[in-house]
């Protein structure tokens, strides 16, 4: 029985732009954070093996202190780290990998494998067969040799690899570095440990994608894991559990607003967010002003609560109503300019996003100015 | 508005009551001199409406020295047909009362309810001050405030506002401006005002996203160049791994070594090959030598038969020159003998020539002689002619003024005797025949008659005697007169020698005859001898001295020839002399050189004996026959030996050029620099390979593509902060142009009638001229026309003159404007318009006096004459005091 952690797409180094800087700092963080907690969580589920499959870190070019800082959050698990280099961080003649190599960074019990070639741990019973990229982006099956690849008998057989499976994944992931469907059944492996793919995802009996242990977009579903693998032995079935490592929760929301009624529940659906969610917000359809207001100041104080919160309001048209215009003393030619802005917010209008952009201004200062004069 | 009654009690200069009543509801003027009350009057009405009853600040409406007074004011007036009556009194006994109809308020509620009636505020504590005051504070002119019109305004524009606001029908916003300050200045917090320039935050995000973007450029190069590198260290070290593994250049270093072997071997070939040359050539020299010692032998043969050739030709030679001299001998002695007669013929030509000379000389001086000889006897004739004349010249001289003076005493004297005979006594007789009678001396006889020039006795015989004297002194006179001149013309012809006047005159006329004489025989003198008698003589002397010399010379000539008349003339003898002596000394140069070539030849033919001499001696030397055969036998081993080597030596070239050795030379070159460039781009590599991988791993450890990450999310950043504030100053800019259209639109239709007002007045003050109002409805600059085109000036550049005007028609214009939104109006004019000019005073009265039909107007003046034509009467508070003092 081998019972191994399958992880991939670590992608150390990334850097968030869309988010603010100080935001996007603790995300960068969060990703040295779980490979702390995956090194935590092979030792405390005393694992035979960690396998990377590909992308460790985001660049080629990360300073030398992150290489350090990566290895040195790795400590936790002192257990074999078989890894392979994937399109991010290809072993190319001058890498990543020769660099870690030269720093003295890279532990005894981390295993890259650079050349695709078996690497054997007797002692576990198990050969893995790497299928290591060398040039950042190859247009041949790197997982071919596994094929005729000859190993120890009653050795397990586990392949690694960092790609994209043919005829199975959506077109638009990174399309080179194909690896062939069924490569599995074709070379007898008993798993095939793949990166790439960012969310978790099965492949079919013997081959998945790990995801990455922490969530580095919107889109990518089902991410944030790491896969508990059990092979009883050769030719027995793998036994795959996702494992959940991700520190934070990326939401992308949207709320379509057509009725007063329709923000109460929108906000209370928003109190349901914590402080591990990195939250896109996106409103459309119409609200009045008091609405607006009411949905700005809800926001900016959710934006206290949750890790991070980009509220887009850019689609949400405003139409003020008799009362707003009551509510905010906006008579004479101030309830002119308020009924001209509601017109220009049409979309046949020249300048809608401008018109738009100006009430919400126009509301927010009217609005100071109520709040001042009450208080 | 229309103020009724006036009532004022312990007011100011005021102790006593002073009431004002029966007040026109239009103009009312009140004149009085300065302290008369005017302004007490004024300040009373403001004080009943602007202070508050209770307060503590209105002391100076007191009495001097009255501390206990209660200044009180009464007012009766009527707002919209409502009458009202308001009694306030102040300090002593505070009160104040307000009736209107029903109505009754007491206290502050009535002072409340008569600010909001007008248009003013109350002060929060202490006295009441301009900016409270409001629309009477505007209407309401104070002594010397009517220039002061900006601020009033600006005390009454929420007022006026209101006011036309409701006429309008209409609500301005309460809060506009103040939202569009701060739209303004949040969008000035992100655009520059003038340019709309980002600015602040805005052009900070800009600039930052300006300098990351430059700064993820840059890594972006560095990483790619990082890249290729790295792709070359790859590419690099395959092919280094090749060039181990297969070691290319030792192929080339075999084919070198071979190459140098096979070079070699045609080496020594060619060295076989030199030294057989370098016999064949010196076989090649002996034999040459050898033909030159031949050729020698054969040649001083030669040598004898060409010398006595040579001797035999030098000796014909001899002789031809030898005949050649002889013949020109002779030539010279003829040439000789031709020369000599031609010389004896022209000294014979010669001399005669001479002879002809001399004889044609002689006569010519001969004939000269003579003719010099003719002269002189003619010049000496002359000459004594010419002193006889000039003898007679000296004698016939009379001086001019001498004959002058004859000439003129004569006139004169025959003058006096015509005179003395027109006044002589004229004695006329006629005598009885026979009868005589003596006149002085006289013894006349006959008829007749005398003059009597002086007594004169006339002796009549028989008879007596008469003594007639002339009458008159004259007579006597000029008889003396012509006395004197008589003597004096006797006594000057005398002296002259002469008779009388007649012979003055004759020597004169001979005196310029000889002068002419005298003339014309000097003048043939001087042609006959232009230098004088001497020169003639001497001439003379020469001529005949030549004459004697020429005589001589031809005596002296020898005899001439007989044959002299055949002689030739001098020239031709000189002609045939020259050619004579030219052909001797050409035949005699022919002579000289004939003779020099005989001698030429004769050396020759001896030197061509010696040579032939010197050659038959070298051919009859001993040993010269046996040296000739040893040399031929020489020459015929010499050529075997040359034909035998000359086979060797072919076939040695052949062997040579076969193996082609320049081309084995390049074979070994190529083989040897392939293999060396091969070796040296294999170490070459190996240090690229090194240099390389140092410089990657220094460039790999700066970490450029985490850093250009980093740049980039900072990029990403900015550029959102940029967006974002863009966006807004777009919205802001937005915002602030739909504020001001709608804000202006508004203002538009709110200034429009107070407009309308003013251009009223101003019509009347100042014709063609426009009036703007500004945002707070203050009047703004005043357009006029002018010399060049109309003239813009701002209000406050007015004269003052023409700001009072100006301030009492706006307020005018304003008043009208109140009116018709159904506002209270008072005006009331303190001592207002004194810097008026006649023309203006005048228009202003007529605008006020159609003012007032519409509002009440007060009009006080210390000056009653400059409004005694306001078409109202003057009140003098002086006596509205008695009046009031009577009452």
């Amino acid at each position: 029985m081998i019972r191994l952690l399958h992880t991939a797409d670590w992608q150390i180094g990334k850097c968030y732009g869309q988010f603010e800087a100080d935001e996007a700092a603790l995300l960068a963080e969060a990703r040295f954070t779980s490979i702390e907690k995956l090194a935590i969580l092979a030792r405390d589920r005393h694992v035979d093996l960690v396998l990377v499959a590909g992308d460790v870190f985001d660049t080629q070019g990360v300073a030398d202190r992150t290489i350090h800082r990566l290895f040195h959050a790795m400590r936790g698990y002192a257990g074999p780290w078989v890894m392979i280099p994937g399109n991010h961080d290809a072993g190319l003649a001058e890498s990543v990998w020769t660099r870690a190599v030269r720093l003295q960074a890279m532990p005894a019990n981390v295993h890259v494998c650079l050349k695709p070639e078996p690497l054997l741990l007797t002692a576990l019973g198990a050969a893995i067969l790497p299928a290591p990229l060398t040039q950042r982006h190859t247009h041949a099956d790197l997982t071919a040799w596994f094929d005729g690849a000859e190993t120890p008998a009653g050795m397990v057989r586990i392949g690694l690899a960092h790609g994209c499976v043919q005829g199975i994944l959506a077109a638009d992931i990174d399309s080179a570095n194909p690896i062939a469907a069924g490569r599995a059944e074709q070379a007898g492996l008993d798993y095939l440990a793949l990166g790439d793919w960012h969310g978790t995802r099965q492949v079919d009996a013997r081959t998945w994608y790990s995801g990455t242990p922490e969530t580095d977009r919107f889109r990518a579903n089902d991410s944030g894991q790491a896969l508990w693998v059990e092979l009883s032995g050769p030719g027995a079935p793998a036994v795959v559990t996702p494992v959940a490592t991700g520190q934070y929760r990326w939401l992308s929301l949207g709320f379509a607003l057509r009725v007063a009624s329709d923000i109460d529940q929108a906000l209370a659906d928003l109190e349901a967010l914590g402080p591990a969610d990195v939250v896109r917000l996106s409103w459309t359809g119409q609200t009045d002003l008091a609405g607006y207001l009411r949905l700005r100041e809800s926001c900016a104080r959710i934006q206290g609560r949750v890790r991070s919160l980009q509220a887009d309001f850019s689609a949400l048209r405003l139409e003020p109503s008799d009362a707003d215009i009551d509510a905010l003393h906006a008579d004479g030619y101030l309830g002119e300019v308020i009924a001209e802005l509601r017109d220009g917010q049409r979309p046949d209008r020249s300048d809608a996003e401008g018109a738009r952009d100006a009430l919400a201004i126009l509301a927010g200062i009217l609005h100071e100015r109520r709040k001042g004069r009450a208080s | 508005m229309r103020l009724t009654r006036i009532r004022i009690e312990q007011l100011k200069q005021f102790r006593q009551p002073l009431e004002i009543a029966d007040l026109d509801p239009g103009l009312n003027l009140f004149t009085g001199a300065n302290e008369a009350g005017k302004s007490t009057i004024v300040a009373a009405i403001r004080a009943a409406f602007f202070e508050r009853h209770r307060s503590a600040g209105v002391d100076d409406l007191r009495p001097w020295g009255d501390a206990s007074a209660s200044p009180s004011i009464e007012l009766d007036f009527s707002i919209a047909g409502q009458a009202y009556r308001l009694r306030k009194r102040f300090l002593g006994k505070k009160r104040c009362e307000l009736q209107a109809g029903t109505l009754h308020l007491d206290g502050a509620e009535a002072e409340d309810h008569l600010a909001a009636l007008l248009g003013f505020q109350h002060a929060g504590r202490g006295a009441s001050r301009a900016e409270h005051w409001g629309i009477p504070g505007l209407l309401w002119i104070q002594q010397g405030g009517a220039q002061d019109i900006r601020e009033p305004v600006g005390h009454a524009t929420d007022h006026l506002r209101t006011a036309l606001n409701a006429s309008l029908g209409e609500v301005a916003s309460s809060s506009g401006d103040e939202v569009l300050n701060k739209v303004e200045a949040l969008r000035n917090e992100l655009l520059t005002t003038a340019t709309h320039k980002p600015r602040g935050p805005y052009q900070q995000a800009l600039e930052q996203a300006d300098s990351l973007e430059n700064a993820v450029q840059e890594l972006d190069r560095e990483i790619a160049a990082y890249r290729d590198r790295v792709d070359r260290l790859a590419a690099l070290r395959d092919a280094h791994a090749v060039d181990e593994a297969e070691q290319p250049w030792a192929v080339f270093r075999q084919q070198e070594q071979a190459a140098a072997t096979r070079l070699e071997d045609v080496r020594q070939i060619e060295a076989v090959l030199l030294s057989d040359r370098q016999r064949a050539g010196q076989l090649e020299a002996q034999i040459e030598l050898l033909r030159g010692q031949l050729d020698v032998f054969s040649s001083e043969e030669k040598a004898v038969h060409t010398r006595r050739a040579g001797l035999e030709h030098a000796q014909q030679a001899c002789q031809a020159q030898d005949a050649l001299v002889d013949q020109w001998q002779a030539k010279a002695r003829e040439a000789s003998d031709r020369y000599h007669a031609a010389r004896d013929s022209l000294r014979l030509a010669r001399q005669e020539a001479t002879r002809r000379d001399l004889v044609r000389q002689r006569d010519e001086w001969q004939r000269k002689l003579e003719s010099s000889t003719d002269a002189l006897a003619k010049a000496g004739a002359q000459q004594a002619a010419l002193i006889d004349l000039q003898r007679q010249l000296a004698e016939s001289a009379i001086d001019l003024r001498d004959l002058d003076a004859l000439r003129e005493q004569h006139g004169r004297m025959r003058e006096l005797r015509i005179r003395r005979d027109a006044i002589a006594t004229r004695l006329r007789f006629a005598l009885a025949e026979g009868g005589h009678i003596e006149i002085g001396q006289e013894s006349v006889t006959g008829s007749g008659d005398r003059l009597l020039t002086e007594p004169t006795r006339v002796n009549l015989p028989g008879l007596g005697q008469l003594d007639i004297t002339p009458g008159g002194t004259d007579l006597v006179e000029l008889g003396r007169q012509e006395q004197a001149l008589a003597d004096a013309h006797a006594t000057l012809l005398q002296r002259l020698g002469l008779a009388d006047l007649a012979a003055a005159e004759a020597r004169h006329q001979n005196h310029a005859r000889y002068q002419a004489e005298a003339r014309a025989a000097a003048a043939t003198l001087m042609a006959l001898a232009p230098q004088g008698i001497d020169a003639l003589h001497a001439e003379q002397a020469v001529h005949a001295a030549r004459l004697r010399e020429t005589g001589q010379a031809l005596a002296s000539l020898p005899a001439a020839p007989e044959s002299a008349t055949a002689l030739p003339a001098v020239s031709q003898a000189e002609a045939a002399e020259e050619s004579a002596r030219q052909s001797l000394e050409q035949i005699n140069q022919q002579l000289n050189q004939a003779r020099l070539a005989a001698g030429n030849v004769q050396a020759v033919r001896e030197a061509a004996a010696r040579e032939l001499a010197a050659a038959r001696a070298v051919l009859n030397a001993p040993a010269r026959a046996t040296r000739l055969s040893a040399a031929n036998q020489a020459l015929v081993d010499a050529r075997a030996d040359q034909a035998s080597l000359a086979t060797r030596i072919e076939a040695l070239a052949r062997q040579v050029a076969e193996a082609s050795p320049e081309l084995l030379r390049q074979d070994v070159e190529r083989f040897r620099r392939s293999a060396g460039l091969l070796e040296r781009q294999h170490a070459e590599r190996r240090d690229l390979l090194m240099r390389l991988e140092v410089e990657l791993q220094t460039t790999g450890a700066r970490g450029m593509e985490e850093r250009r990450a980093e740049l980039a999310r900072d990029l990403e950043q900015a550029h959102r902060r940029a967006d974002e504030l863009q966006r807004r100053a777009r919205a802001l800019d937005y915002l602030i142009n739909l504020l001001r259209d709608k804000r202006a639109i508004l203002t538009r239709r709110l200034h429009a009638p107070l407009q309308r007002h003013l251009s009223r007045y101003l019509r009347l003050l100042f014709p063609h001229a426009s009036l703007e109002i500004d945002a707070n409805l203050s009047p703004g600059p005043l357009t006029r026309p002018g010399a060049a085109g109309p003239e813009t000036g701002s209000f406050e550049e007015l004269s003052f003159g023409a700001r009072e005007q100006m301030g009492v028609i706006s307020r005018l214009a304003y008043a009208d404007l109140l009116k018709e939104a159904g506002r209270p109006t008072l005006v009331i004019l303190d001592d207002a318009l004194v810097h008026s000019d006649a023309t203006r005073l005048a228009q202003m009265k007529r605008l006020l006096f159609d003012a007032a039909s519409r509002h009440q107007i007060l009009v006080f003046t210390c000056r009653p004459a400059d409004w005694r034509d306001l078409g109202v009467g003057a009140r003098s508070l002086e006596a509205l005091r008695v009046m009031t003092a009577t009452d």
